[in-house]
């Protein structure tokens, strides 16, 4: 088995087991890569690859350009805010534009849930999601099972925590899925206001109260408070936020047990993580980040089905 | 033109001849003979009807033709010849025009741009100037200009202090309100139904409470005001509760359930078709099975299709910035009749005939010897697909498109107008 089941990474949820651990593997062989002197392969010349950000990213984008460049792959990008796209050009324009660039394969980040799957029925190329509104974000899912994996030795049966705004994110939904489908045990933890009535359903346990979170997992993942994604006010201030749901170095150093901290970035340092917390040697923030292109080079290597 | 039918099983709750073969002759747009047979005589048109089910002609009471204001998506002689071609011989058109049919002068305009058409075509006023829920519009005014009844169509009218001085004034000239229920600071800017699928896809629901906390307030307001309120858009299973709840204290009030809603359910939606997104949202089997049974029971009255023509730039984009709403006409039989679970075709056929003109007060029509002649011609049992290049509406917007579906309306006769759709 070295072929994918899906001929685009549109979430989690389209794929298989043995294709989120085809990935994994395949990843593992692009690290030792990237950490030689010369950090070139010759994997994806020709392939010319379309970076469309329909929404802010730093690490996101600058990971995915770099693995693309890696890869020796010819690399084209396109950055607006969602607001500038809403008055003009209708994402079908855009796409029917890159479609005739001829590009092999597009990755894409969208403000809207759905915006990959969109694509992918109109163009003709490979699509990867890069984030699409609060639905998927399945390439920071592989990274976070990936760097769990080098942590721990493996993920079935660890106790994952999913903390902070999880109505709002992808990264959550696209780890719960991913996490599941490697056998390991799901918890999601936040205000009420920002954790989906019916979450439930999907399999995972809910805890408001953040100390029984971090005494019950193995891994705590903290997520982003997104401001900018709420309409409403959630929680009456940012203070208050985190005095329920902030980890700072007291509360983990008062949990027995030693667990792993993640966090997707940015990080908003004093609101969900302390420094002390973020630049401990609990934390494994950094290495995600490194293994994010690793993990981004196997997936474009896998996907453009050179191999 | 004379035209005799020859050979059409009569559907019609009542009538002595109900479930009878028979052939009805009609001279002038009048039914002048009814009976088992009828000789042809020279020069008149004979449609055979054998296998096929006659009723009153079909009545929908909630349709959107787009006009004024909209005429790329539908306008109203398109949208007549639509409905004409889908069975119906009657329509109601809401109010969310542009300008919003909110005085007397787009009702009017309404009524005479549509008066020679085959199809009957009822304009609903706006409950307020505008359709924004501030200022109560002249409803009298549009009353006598010929306006149906009175709603703000799917701006539910959140302003409960408004909607019950607008009960209590159409209680003098005998007007009903229909109110879609949605509760906007619990639904916010939902996309779709709140559930399990609302969570996986990532997309931000829309609560049943927010219907339903609506419907339990215009129950509330309905039975102060003693004013006749009608529920559309019926998709809860608790809402169907709270009606049926009503009705047995015998507050006046009516209920009415889109097809769509009996059809499918919110998992339609795993890969984002926009066509399935809709106002209200598809819910869940639970709600389907007691919206069934509320139609089986009496507490909905009637079944709407809630026609919604939408343009290609309204629906092939994003989920999120998609508009609400399908194309219904066409599908409206085959998908309530699919979904009829215990109710006699007889009972379907009421709540798309009978029902829907006794609550606004239209003069119900009959086929018997002497009266004018408004009838649908139908089978059941016909399977066909659903082609692009067939739908007469302007729009294309159904989510049924190639779809298999049974039953549906093959000819109708109104105005002394024949058509074979």
């Amino acid at each position: 088995m070295n072929k994918l089941s899906t001929k685009h990474l549109l979430g989690i949820k389209n794929l298989t087991k043995q294709d989120i651990e085809l990935i994994l593997a395949t990843a593992d062989n692009f690290k030792e890569v990237i950490n030689r002197p010369i950090k070139k392969v010759p994997s994806l010349r020709d392939i010319t690859i379309a970076n469309l950000f329909f929404e802010n990213s730093t690490r996101t984008k600058l990971s995915f350009e770099l693995a693309e460049k890696r890869l020796s792959a010819d690399v084209i990008n396109f950055s607006a805010s969602g607001s500038s796209v809403k008055k003009g050009e209708t994402l079908i324009d855009t796409v029917n534009n890159i479609l005739a660039m001829k590009v092999d394969m597009v990755v894409m980040r969208h403000a809207n849930a759905g915006a990959a799957s969109f694509l992918a029925k109109h163009v003709n190329a490979k699509i990867i999601n890069a984030g699409d509104g609060a639905h998927e974000h399945p390439t920071q899912a592989l990274l976070d099972a990936y760097s769990i994996k080098q942590k721990l030795g493996t993920i079935k049966g660890k106790k994952v925590a999913i903390i902070g705004d999880i109505l709002h994110s992808r990264v959550a939904l696209s780890n719960i899925f991913c996490l599941q489908k490697l056998g390991a045990e799901v918890l999601v933890c936040g205000p009420t206001t920002l954790i989906p009535r019916y979450i439930c359903a999907l399999g995972v346990k809910v805890e408001t109260n953040l100390r029984t979170a971090l005494e019950w997992c193995d891994v705590a993942n903290m997520l982003r408070i997104q401001i900018e994604r709420q309409d409403i006010k959630y929680f009456p201030s940012l203070r208050e936020y985190t005095m329920l749901y902030g980890v700072n170095k007291s509360l983990l150093d008062s949990i027995k047990k030693e667990i792993v901290i993640m966090h997707p970035g940015p990080i908003n340092r004093g609101v969900e993580i302390t420094s002390d917390v973020a630049d401990s040697k609990q934390a494994i923030i950094l290495e995600q980040v490194e293994n994010g292109v690793a993990v981004r080079m196997a997936v474009l290597y896998l996907l453009a089905g050179r191999n | 033109m004379t035209l005799l039918i020859k050979s059409a099983k009569l559907i019609e709750k009542g009538s002595a001849l109900n479930g009878k073969t028979v052939d009805i002759l009609i001279e002038n747009g009048t039914i002048t003979e009814i009976k088992s047979k009828i000789a042809a005589a020279k020069d008149v048109r004979v449609f055979e009807a054998k296998g096929l089910h006659v009723s009153i002609g079909w009545f929908d009471m909630q349709v959107n033709f787009c006009d004024p204001g909209y005429e790329h998506k539908e306008d109203l002689l398109n949208g007549t010849k639509a409905a004409a071609h889908s069975g119906f011989t009657g329509v109601a058109v809401t109010s969310n025009t542009n300008p919003p049919l909110h005085s007397k002068s787009e009702i009017e305009y309404v009524i005479n741009k549509t008066q020679r058409e085959l199809v009957d075509v009822y304009p609903i006023g706006a409950v307020s100037k505008n359709r924004d829920g501030k200022d109560m519009a002249e409803l009298y005014d549009m009353h006598l200009s010929g306006a149906i009844a009175f709603s703000d169509d799917k701006r539910a009218v959140a302003d409960a202090g408004l909607l019950l001085r607008a009960l209590q004034y159409t209680k003098n000239f005998g007007s009903v309100i229909i109110t879609h229920c949605d509760e906007k600071s619990i639904s916010l800017d939902g996309k779709m139904n709140e559930s399990k699928t609302s969570v996986s896809l990532g997309l931000k629901g829309i609560p049943a409470l927010a219907e339903e906390l609506m419907v339990a307030r215009n129950i509330y307001l309905a039975e102060y005001t003693g004013g006749k309120i009608h529920i559309s858009n019926v998709s809860t299973k608790r809402s169907v509760e709270l009606i049926r709840a009503a009705k047995a204290k015998k507050i006046k009030i009516t209920a009415s359930v889109n097809a769509y809603n009996l059809n499918n359910d919110d998992s339609a939606l795993a890969d984002f078709d926009t066509n399935f997104k809709l106002n209200p949202p598809l819910r869940e089997k639970a709600d389907m099975a007691a919206l069934q049974r509320g139609l089986t029971d009496g507490t909905i009255d009637v079944i709407t299709s809630d026609h919604r023509p939408e343009d290609i730039e309204n629906k092939q984009v994003e989920f999120d910035h998609a508009a609400n709403g399908m194309i219904g006409l066409e599908t409206l039989f085959a998908l309530a009749y699919a979904n009829k679970g215990k109710l006699k075709l007889q009972d379907l056929i009421e709540k798309i005939t009978i029902q829907p003109r006794k609550i606004l007060g239209i003069k119900i029509p009959k086929i018997a010897k002497g009266e004018k002649a408004n009838i649908t011609l139908f089978n059941p049992d016909l399977n066909w697909t659903l082609e692009e290049k067939k739908i007469f509406s302007r729009s294309k917007n159904s989510p049924y498109l190639g779809g298999k579906l049974k039953g549906k309306a093959l000819a109708v006769y109104h105005n002394g107008k024949f058509l074979v759709c």
